[in-house]
């Protein structure tokens, strides 16, 4: 396989970004962005999943790519998740943003920049290629939640996301700086072996891990760093939330994995420090609080926000399991996010079709009996929180399962406990939608959302609905390759 | 052909209705006459499919049809043997040991065909009371059956709780879209009720399955592998625990059963039907199929417990359904104390205990069936379920109240009625649970049982004091309302109905042996299996029981000799990397050494094949 192909995605990315920004810069009629930008990141995705099922990137990769960036079937397995959260993401906005008069085409240059650095982040195997495509992907997203620019909530969103978020990139930064000052090293094997070796400077390393764990906390926002969550998710267009919900949480917790497993995934570090613990009570926090918070939401906006806190939750219950028994419990978490990535968007997606021109649907208000006047509206919001709730057979239940499969295998019963639990307080709010989809009657002097007719749309909602069905009716196949993705990520 | 249709009888007792639900999708919703019409006739069909199950009527069928090619090869189907029949085993996720395995036996069959029965004649009774929505009337009623049908037939635990939850969603809808007035809060609290009874059963089930990973070094589901697996006692209590609360929701049981009435009483009226009469069962069906065997000592510790709770839900459910003004509560709070009687049976380990709730079972379906038919039938006419808004109903409406009168008394246990020979059944049994003899004396209720049959044998006089009590203030006397002058009596629709209902209540009261006959062996094997299971389970350790039984999976078009389990596990066992290295096995074929379900095994009384 060429050397070529494996960074491909990468190249593709920064080209159409350039491309598009071009094309908006001289096209005097609006050109398709939307199509060109979702087929452009659908092709990468298709590449990376094409190198995935290959069996991975050639050996004899020059020293230049593989020196910061890792080309092993790990990363191109959240390729793939990350392109197919940004493709549905961009096929929302290309419904969404005309039907609000938002058609602006530096949405899919951000999209396409900040995806190129979720990839980069994905693929870090080192402090420094970390640090980059972190700044990439998130300053790409800044700009994405500010831009319905005319309102006061997302600037708002997007200056807490902004001053948060560089607080917590300097955390990691300063993190970064006394992990290398306490091992000498900036790449994750390094750093690991360096640890194993006994030669490292145990208390700067100590302090460095806590600080990086918690820059990555705030990016994947587990409680008690998600302040900014509902803000950003609710003043963002949806279809800057989609991406965020989806792609950005992937990514981050691509390399979460990465730093936990290979740079800090020793025996020795993991008793002295005791970071599965420190992320076990992280994820029991998340899930809690998550859940509970998202009950008494009124808009399904941030109900949503908080239903992604909560999912954030389970995915580190299987990142705790896999301080215990590695691979099996990395695979929970990688078919996990790729499960969450096409039930979010669906369900985001779905939100999105309820509203059209003049009237956004926001608020469970807005949705009452949706179900009856456009059942077929409605069916794919039914669908996508049935997945987010864990429902069988969709690719959210598989989701759950594995995870919690992971955790009871690796002796952490009561997490497991925790966390269904948990899920089943997110049943309510879950239900919640159904019920004033189907259950209710709209009063009588409400405006009511009219759905809303764009193809784009329908595509992404037929795409993602189809992958939550497939997902959960034959998981085998995307679950093999997912645990020889976490076995070799693991050596 | 036929004995392909004998292979996949199950498989099509699944499909029929998903294609009548698949039809219904695409049937026009101005037609709501030929969607009630194609639907009620494609679960007819099934019930017709599911007659099969009994040797009886395929004997019936060869002995009418008998020319026709093909009849006289279909399978005569022998519940006096032991394990499974009709056996399906496909894999599903292979690389989890997950299967699609189904089978019935003497436990099961009556309530699959108490399923088919009653999932038409539910839809058909709400014919003319649902209106609106039709098309996703039905559509709900035929997922329904998919998922009950389902989760009696899975024989693959994570199956199992797949359909288990998937019947969740369409009774959802029906109580929270075509419901009463307080129906979503109704719908919501039922849903999240049953959640998180499943949610504890799901973890207890990976656990389970942990734990045989830990022995043999792969996964399997297989509910008749991870029989094999005993577990301290330690542990066994918390799964039953998992198990046990997951099912007593679905029972429900005495303290958890207050989502019940809520629903009742919401529910519409063919929602009620299958609620009380199918779903009630499948948390007793679960007790009995998977917490008891599965987990004999930690049965055995809890489950006087559990029977006092029964007997709690006896008495109480009397009592509350005596104070009752709305009839339709007044059914909803009998059936907690039917079913108390039912988890008192089953605990008593005694055959006729057992039989008892099994019978018990079927009766409470078909008599509380017809009794919220016949709620509805006067609910449709007089928009109230009032009890004082009614009175001397027998002048004007005298087939309905014959009618109503049979099942009351079938439901109070009037001898000759259904509920006689089961009530009887089961407290013959707990009684003659306090005098079991042989070495395994400590097994049921102990001395207690005499105690708990006194208690509930008051529940049968309570019976007779609240419905007797429905029945007076609704039938007798005089005519005190001007709206309930010129009542219709009973439409043919709702005759039909109620008519099987009423035929099946004197033929389980005058003739039980065509019931008992199937479920009885099943019963014996039951017993047996838990007694020498729990003489197994006393050294409280974790291990295999029949470790012979299971060998590691091979991988397909490898000439590898299955290893056997044991070694397997030796090699497997020591340390965390290679633990992953067989989590990880590809996609293989999963070769369990386990005896055919169609094994005669005389030999293997009491192992993990029989029940």
């Amino acid at each position: 396989m060429s050397m070529w192909l494996v960074i491909a995605p990468l190249l593709l990315m920064l080209v159409s970004g350039l491309f598009i920004m071009l094309v908006d810069a001289f096209a005097k009629e609006r050109a398709e962005l939307a199509l060109v930008t979702s087929v452009a990141i659908a092709v990468a995705g298709a590449i990376s999943l094409g190198v995935l099922v290959q069996g991975g990137a050639p050996a004899d990769m020059p020293e230049v790519l593989t020196r910061y960036l890792a080309s092993d079937p790990f990363a191109h397995f959240f390729d793939v998740a990350i392109c197919a959260g940004a493709s549905l993401s961009v096929l929302l906005a290309g419904g969404y943003l005309r039907e609000h008069g938002l058609e602006r085409g530096e949405f899919y240059v951000l999209v396409l920049f900040s995806c190129f650095g979720a990839m980069i982040l994905a693929r870090a195997i080192d402090l420094l290629s970390l640090f980059v495509g972190l700044e990439t992907m998130s300053l790409g997203v800044y700009a994405m939640i500010a831009f319905r620019r005319t309102s006061a909530r997302a600037v708002e969103g997007a200056m807490k996301y902004f001053l948060l978020g560089s607080f917590a990139a300097a955390i990691l930064l300063f993190g970064s700086a006394l992990l290398y000052a306490g091992t000498g090293h900036t790449d994750f094997v390094g750093i690991g072996e360096m640890i194993a070796s006994g030669d490292a400077e145990n208390r700067l390393v100590l302090v460095g891990m806590l600080m990086v764990v918690v820059g990555l906390a705030f990016k994947v926002s587990a409680v008690p760093f998600h302040m900014w969550t509902p803000d950003a998710y609710e003043g963002a267009v949806t279809p800057a939330t989609t991406f965020m919900s989806v792609s950005v949480k992937a990514a981050a917790f691509a390399v979460f994995v990465r730093v936990c497993m290979v740079a800090l995934g020793d025996e020795s570090v993991m008793t002295a420090s005791g970071w599965p613990t420190a992320i076990a009570g992280l994820a029991v926090l998340t899930m809690v609080y998550g859940n509970v918070a998202a009950i008494v939401q009124k808009s399904i906006k941030r109900m949503l926000a908080y239903s992604s806190i909560a999912h954030a939750g389970y995915v580190m219950v299987g990142l705790v399991a896999a301080a215990e028994i590695g691979a099996p419990a990395i695979s929970a978490v990688l078919f996990y996010l790729l499960a969450y990535t096409v039930s979010n968007a669906l369900a985001f997606g779905s939100l999105v079709v309820m509203g059209s021109r003049g009237k956004e649907a926001v608020h469970y208000d807005d949705l009452r009996g949706v179900g009856r006047r456009h059942p077929m509206a409605a069916l794919p919001f039914v669908i996508g929180v049935l997945s987010l709730m864990g429902f069988p057979p969709t690719a959210g239940f598989f989701g759950k399962y594995y995870v919690f499969n992971a955790a009871v295998q690796a002796g952490d019963v009561w997490l497991a406990i925790v966390g269904v639990l948990a899920s089943a307080v997110g049943a309510y709010y879950y239900l919640r939608v159904i019920v004033v989809m189907f259950m209710q009657e709209p009063e009588e002097d409400q405006v009511l959302a009219v759905p809303m007719k764009s193809g784009y749309v329908a595509t992404a909602l037929a795409a993602s609905g189809a992958a939550v069905m497939a997902l959960g009716m034959m998981p085998g196949w995307f679950l093999d390759v997912a645990i020889e993705a976490a076995r070799q990520l693991l050596g | 052909m036929s004995a392909w249709l004998s292979e996949n009888l199950l498989t099509a007792l699944l499909v029929v209705p998903m294609l009548g639900a698949i039809g219904v999708l695409f049937m026009p919703r101005q037609w709501p006459n030929a969607i009630r019409r194609f639907s009620v006739a494609m679960l007819t069909v099934n019930f017709g499919l599911s007659l099969l199950l009994l040797p009886d009527f395929v004997e019936l069928v060869q002995y009418v049809l008998g020319r026709l090619p093909g009849v006289e090869d279909l399978t005569l189907a022998d519940y006096s043997q032991q394990g499974y029949l009709f056996v399906v085993d496909e894999p599903w996720i292979e690389s989890v040991g997950i299967s699609y395995k189904l089978g019935v036996d003497g436990i099961s069959l009556w309530l699959v065909l108490l399923t088919t029965l009653l999932t038409p004649i539910a839809l058909f009774a709400s014919w003319t009371s649902v209106k609106t929505k039709v098309k996703e009337y039905a559509l709900a009623f035929l997922l329904l059956e998919v998922g009950m049908l389902g989760a009696f037939f899975a024989l693959d635990l994570f199956l199992f709780y797949v359909f288990w939850e998937l019947m969740l969603v369409p009774m959802y809808l029906i109580v929270g879209v075509w419901g009463g007035p307080n129906r979503v809060y109704a719908a919501v609290k039922f849903f999240l009720y049953t959640m998180v009874g499943s949610l504890l059963m799901l973890v207890a089930i990976l656990y389970l399955v942990g734990s045989y990973e830990e022995l043999t070094g792969f996964y399997t589901f297989d509910l008749v592998a991870l029989h094999d697996v005993i577990l301290p006692f330690d542990a066994q209590v918390l799964l039953f625990l998992a198990f046990a609360v997951a099912f007593a929701i679905k029972v429900p049981m005495f303290p958890f059963h207050t989502w019940l009435p809520d629903a009742h009483v919401q529910a519409p009226t063919g929602g009620s039907v299958i609620l009380a009469a199918v779903m009630l069962k499948l948390g007793t069906y679960g007790l009995l199929r998977f917490a008891m065997p599965m987990f004999p000592l930690a049965s055995q510790f809890l489950g006087p417990t559990i029977a006092v709770l029964g007997v709690i839900g006896i008495v109480y459910g009397a009592y509350c359904a005596w104070v009752q003004k709305d009839v339709k509560k007044l059914v909803a709070y009998s059936s907690v104390s039917h079913m108390g009687f039912i988890a008192l049976g089953m605990f008593a380990m005694t055959p006729q205990g057992i039989n008892g709730a099994i019978i018990q079972m079927v009766n409470h379906g078909v008599s509380t069936g017809a009794l919220f038919i016949l709620v509805g039938v006067i609910y449709e006419r007089r928009h109230t379920r009032d009890i004082d808004e009614f009175g001397g109903l027998a002048k004007v409406m005298p087939w309905y109240a014959v009618l109503f009168i049979i099942v009351a008394m079938s439901s109070i246990g009037l001898p000759g009625t259904n509920g006689f020979i089961g009530e009887f059944m089961i407290m013959n049994g707990a009684f003659a649970s306090s005098f079991i003899e042989g070495p395994f004396d400590i097994v049921g209720l102990g001395r207690w049982g005499v105690v708990h049959t006194l208690v509930a044998a008051t529940g049968v006089i309570l019976a007779a004091l609240y419905m007797l009590h429905a029945v007076l203030k609704m039938f007798w006397g005089p005519v005190s309302k001007k709206e309930n002058e010129g009542l219709r009596d009973m439409t043919w629709r709702e005759w039909a109905a109620v008519a099987p209902l009423i035929l099946f209540i004197f033929w389980i009261g005058v003739h039980p042996t065509t019931f008992l006959d199937a479920s009885a062996p099943a019963v014996d094997n039951f017993i047996s299996d838990f007694r020498t299971k729990f003489a197994e389970s006393r050294d409280d350790s974790l291990r295999l029981w029949h470790p012979d039984r299971h060998t590691a999976p091979v991988e397909e078009g490898e000439e590898v000799e299955a290893e056997p389990a044991e070694a397997a596990a030796e090699a497997e066992a020591p340390s965390d990397g290679q633990r992953e290295a067989a989590n990880v096995l590809p996609p293989s074929e999963r070769t369990l050494a386990l005896a055919a379900p169609s094994h005669p095994a005389p030999s293997l009384n009491a192992t993990g094949e029989n029940r």
